[in-house]
């Protein structure tokens, strides 16, 4: 077995800078990473949840044609990252991987499986270059697993490009072990009119950071950057958002929702910078978390920077406890308190889910979630 | 003889220390149906909060039986499950989870605590419809979040609907009538007089005489400053309609009339 090229001696010093201070992957410094191991192809099968739909696998950073589904506009290339990657200021190590392009309108929606597994550490990539020309559509729903009680690294860099009226729509789910690293970033170029929505979802991992870095470059973008975490021991979420508006009208909206239970640690830092020249920007941020014990915690910072002067830019952020009227009118109706609280926190998450356009994604992201919640089994008995 | 449904007997209630109900006396029997009217800042609220067992507010002295249980023991979802039902004045808008969901997670915790087996989806959504229709609500905002949405006469609609899916013994109304037109009014009315029958009591909150015309009341009581002033039957509604509160005010705590 090899192993990877990747200099991990960046990770030890990252949380002092500041973009960082709250997450600290120092101990990746200290782990030998490989990057391929043994793997029971059999698993991938219980990923493939839409055989109707193209269905693109990579395990360990390498494409698996054999359990693959193409469709036209599916391409794998080698290589590391676009242009777009390297105008924001992300220092996470990008390298080389099997490269998953995607290009054309595409009338369903590709599924994407990155998974990580072996019983050593392995580090990989997972690059992905998604490309709508003029008036096209695209939608991918993504899911990175990391399998086996083992701090797996992933790297992955995400490259979104929606020209004039184009739209894309991209689902990004985290799951699995709750050992493994994930520290993904996501470039997004926007031209004249056209719509780029983004959902990350973090149900897995010990430690995710999830850097979205979006550039609405042309007039009348609109653009959603949302997100979902529920994470209980020993977990942590870092998302991280720079939305620059460099032309006028613009509006886009961050919206990130998480539950923490035990120790686990949510950190928000929306940054949102407006151009000069980008009047009449409509842009909003807004993180709200619920706390369930003591020890977890919640960090919010919400950043504007802006040099234009007719905008609205609105910032928002809430940390609390579970509704007490809410809990009340559950009680009244019979319902037990335990009860009655894992019900809030399904609908405080399930709002978030619910406004997904792909039914089979969303429903697997539900059950992904009811086997976090406790509880969850509860809310299964009400299924109708 | 009959045990009461409901026994209040010298109920004190305060939040945060400022004391809301202060000595409060009420007995309701099977069948019966009771109005209490009061102004503004009267305590009925507090008085229907702390049947249904909110605990933002300390029972400082005084007791309440249910069927001749002792109703402070019990959480608020016991006494739902005992069989008291509050319908609130402002119900709660709850995103993210429907009413279907919530419903059947209140019909199947209420079934399992009268020892009776738990509906499965065919048999539930059978009830629902059943009700729904008995107090003429549209079957669709079942689809919907719990009160997401509704306007003001579909929330206390969903109210006496769900009253009427959860059967209680005991129904406790908080200004139900509160900001309905007429018509809603009437429709509200109507799904409470279905509803009543010489087992199930109510209790009946309001500011306003019009209700009244509709949910035609066995005993009336005027509550002012967390006090039962005077009780008497349905024509003390139209006397305090006419005359106002004012009349009462003055035997209020520091009257010696």
């Amino acid at each position: 077995m090899m192993t990877t090229t990747i200099d991990n001696s960046v990770f030890e010093n990252l949380h002092k800078n500041e973009a960082w201070m709250y997450t600290n992957v120092s101990a990746l410094s200290k782990i030998d990473f490989e990057d391929c191991g043994e793997f029971d192809t059999q698993v991938i099968q219980t990923f493939d949840i839409a055989p109707e739909n193209p269905f693109l696998v990579f395990v360990n950073g390498t494409y698996q044609e054999a359990y693959s589904r193409c469709a036209p506009g599916t391409e794998i290339n080698a290589g590391a990252h676009g242009d777009i990657a390297s105008r924001g200021d992300s220092v996470i190590p990008r390298g080389e991987s099997d490269t998953l392009s995607i290009t054309g309108n595409q009338s369903k929606t590709i599924y994407v499986l990155q998974l990580i597994t072996g019983n050593a550490p392995i580090a990989c990539y997972g690059n992905v270059r998604i490309h709508a020309a003029n008036g096209e559509s695209i939608s991918v729903a993504q899911t990175h697993v990391a399998l086996d009680a083992c701090p797996h690294l992933f790297m992955p860099c995400t490259e979104v490009v929606a020209e004039k009226n184009a739209t894309v729509t991209l689902v990004n789910a985290i799951r699995g072990s709750k050992m493994a690293y994930h520290l993904g970033s996501l470039h997004v170029v926007q031209h004249e009119s056209s719509k780029v929505q983004t959902h990350t979802i973090t149900l897995g991992g010990k430690c995710s950071r999830n850097e979205v870095y979006a550039y609405l470059d042309g007039e009348h973008c609109e653009s959603n950057f949302d997100g979902m975490y529920m994470l209980g021991k020993d977990q942590l979420v870092d998302n991280h958002l720079r939305v620059e508006h460099n032309e006028a009208i613009g509006n886009s909206r961050e919206f990130y929702k998480g539950v923490l239970d035990e120790n686990a640690k949510s950190v928000f830092t929306g940054r949102i910078y407006v151009k000069e020249d980008a009047q009449q920007t409509d842009a909003k941020q807004t993180n709200q978390n619920i706390i369930l014990t003591d020890d977890a915690q919640a960090t919010a910072r919400p950043q504007l920077e802006i040099y234009a002067d007719d905008v609205k830019c609105t910032h928002g952020a809430t940390t609390g406890e579970i509704d007490d009227e809410a809990m009340l009118y559950l009680q009244t109706r019979g319902i037990p308190a335990d009860a009655a609280r894992t019900l809030l926190i399904y609908a405080f998450l399930n709002e978030s889910l619910d406004e997904l356009q792909d039914d089979s994604f969303q429903a697997v992201l539900v059950e992904e979630l009811l086997s976090n919640l406790p509880g969850g089994d509860f809310i299964r008995s009400l299924y109708l | 003889m009959t045990t009461p449904l409901l026994e209040i007997t010298n109920i004190h209630a305060s939040v945060e220390g400022n004391e809301i109900l202060k000595g409060i006396d009420l007995t309701v029997m099977p069948g019966e149906l009771h109005s209490i009217m009061g102004p503004n800042g009267s305590g009925k609220s507090t008085l229907a909060s702390v049947i249904a067992g909110h605990d933002a507010y300390d029972v400082t002295e005084g007791s309440i039986l249910f069927n001749g249980i002792d109703l402070l023991e019990l959480e608020a979802d016991q006494r739902a499950c005992a069989g008291v039902f509050l319908a609130f004045q402002y119900p709660i808008e709850i995103p993210g989870v429907s009413t279907k969901f919530f419903l059947k997670a209140a019909v199947n915790a209420i079934r399992k605590y009268r020892g009776q087996e738990e509906l499965d989806a065919m048999d539930f959504l059978d009830l629902v419809e059943e009700k729904a229709n008995s107090v003429n609500l549209n079957i669709d905002l079942i689809d919907r979040n719990v009160n997401e949405g509704f306007s003001g006469g579909e929330k206390k609609r969903a109210e006496v609907f769900q009253m009427a899916l959860l059967d209680p013994l005991l129904g406790v109304l908080d200004e139900t009538d509160s900001g309905l037109d007429i018509d809603a009014l009437k429709i509200v009315a109507d799904g409470v007089n279905k509803l009543r029958s010489d087992k199930r009591g109510f209790v009946v909150i309001t500011h306003y005489q019009r209700l009244l015309d509709f949910v035609v009341p066995d005993y009336v009581h005027v509550m002012i400053d967390g006090r039962i002033v005077k009780s008497g039957d349905k024509t003390l509604a139209l006397e305090l309609e006419e005359k106002g509160y004012k009349e009462f005010e003055t035997c209020g705590s520091s009257c010696a009339c």
